[in-house]
């Protein structure tokens, strides 16, 4: 009988445990904060005005392949242009942003619908917002992490500890991890390969430097 | 310094002089020439460099590769530098070999790749003076034939303002492609080293 309530205890603190890990969100499981040495993060990364960035984009959407060309240029301070093109150049997706708001110049019928649009909208936001202000620092093996809230969600920028080089962006609510991006083959302030990863939807867009 | 301010004026002026209409008469004669180069070409391949022009951009975007045409309607493009990237124009289908991703689209769920490939098919056939479906602007030049086609379909407008086709004087074969967007954007795709009419097997035409 005590044994019976012995298991009976165990099964219920497991679930418990399960429900309340499933509610913290896992980014900062193995993060130690630290004290904060500075109050703006800078993503150095599309932030040269006289740089065109081009990358050959694919794009898996729900199990479809799409290709195309991916061509991002800062126009002006807190102003990106964003433009993906077929790679025979007709251009699919044309937009800019500008301080916090998105314009859009031309979009093909057939990406013309607020769900997309709005997840590409947060998805570039996330990429090519320069400057972020600072609310905690971490650390763990190799890497200095920052925390930055922007609306309803969390930014938390990977720095490598040797290279000071931003490797990763990871986009959370409060719980969840949304979309994570990271930044690869990096020289001198410009990322050669970037993906961009949804965790709660089907999509992932890798850009591959030209 | 006002010398040679009025020399370039001069040479400036020279040059835009140099692009002329073409009268009827030359038009017909250019109509014909086109017509019968056409029909005799059975087979193209074409090295070509593809320049994207965004006016925001600081320099164009340069890829290039290769174009094969097989008559009456087969063609493949092929980007092989910055990237590989293909597409054959089959039949009703658009087969597509992404570095290596291999896809299928129905044509007719691309209205600008079909009109595209049926201007390059259609001005290889000679068969692509429709004057119910563009209204047509002939210019020659000093170094070229030119035909500037506006369509007249309202949706093709939308997304592309103009096509410009660039002549070789002599052959009458096409060595320039100008897709202008509505933007003033463009796409030139410019052909070289053109050799006709040697055989072409029909598995190139496969994904």
């Amino acid at each position: 009988m005590t044994q019976k309530r012995h298991i009976k205890f165990i099964l219920i603190s497991l679930l418990i445990l399960l429900g309340l890990s499933s509610c913290t969100l896992s980014t900062t499981k193995d993060l130690v904060e630290t004290n904060i040495t500075k109050t703006i993060f800078t993503n150095p990364y599309f932030s040269d005005t006289t740089k065109d960035y081009v990358y050959k984009a694919n794009i898996e959407v729900y199990g479809k392949h799409l290709g195309g060309l991916m061509i991002i240029k800062k126009t002006a301070n807190k102003h990106h242009r964003v433009v993906f093109a077929t790679e025979f150049g007709s251009k699919i997706l044309d937009m800019e942003l500008i301080n916090d708001t998105f314009k859009i110049n031309f979009v093909l019928d057939e990406l013309n619908k607020k769900i997309i649009l709005n997840t590409l909208k947060k998805d570039f936001k996330i990429l090519l917002q320069e400057n972020h202000s600072i609310e905690k620092t971490y650390s763990n093996d190799g890497a200095i992490v920052y925390q930055s809230q922007v609306d309803k969600r969390t930014n938390f920028f990977f720095v490598n500890d040797c290279s000071r080089e931003l490797k990763k962006i990871v986009n959370t609510s409060k719980t969840k991890e949304k979309v994570v991006v990271t930044f690869d083959t990096i020289e001198k302030s410009l990322a050669k390969e970037v993906s961009i990863n949804h965790k709660n939807i089907k999509l992932k867009i890798e850009l591959r430097h030209l | 310094m006002n010398k040679i301010l009025y020399i370039l004026l001069l040479l400036v002026g020279s040059l835009t002089a140099q692009e002329t209409k073409m009268s009827s008469a030359e038009i017909t004669s250019f109509k014909s020439k086109v017509k019968t180069t056409a029909s005799k070409t059975k087979t193209i391949a074409n090295d070509f460099t593809q320049y994207k022009h965004m006016d925001f951009l600081s320099e164009d975007i340069k890829t290039s590769g290769k174009m094969l045409f097989k008559s009456p309607n087969l063609v493949k493009w092929a980007y092989t530098s910055p990237f590989q990237y293909s597409v054959i124009f089959k039949e009703d289908k658009l087969l597509i070999n992404d570095e290596g991703k291999k896809s299928d689209v129905k044509i007719g769920s691309s209205k600008l790749f079909k009109k595209l490939n049926q201007l390059i098919v259609n001005s290889i056939s000679g068969d692509m003076f429709n004057e119910a479906e563009f209204i047509m602007t002939f210019i020659k030049t000093e170094k070229y034939y030119q035909v500037q086609f506006v369509s007249k379909d309202k949706n093709l407008k939308k997304y592309i303002k103009q096509f410009v086709l660039s002549f070789d004087k002599k052959k009458y074969s096409v060595i320039e492609v100008k897709m202008v967007e509505p933007s003033d954007d463009y796409t030139k795709i410019v052909f070289k080293n053109r050799k006709e009419n040697q055989p072409i097997k029909d598995e190139v035409f496969n994904n």
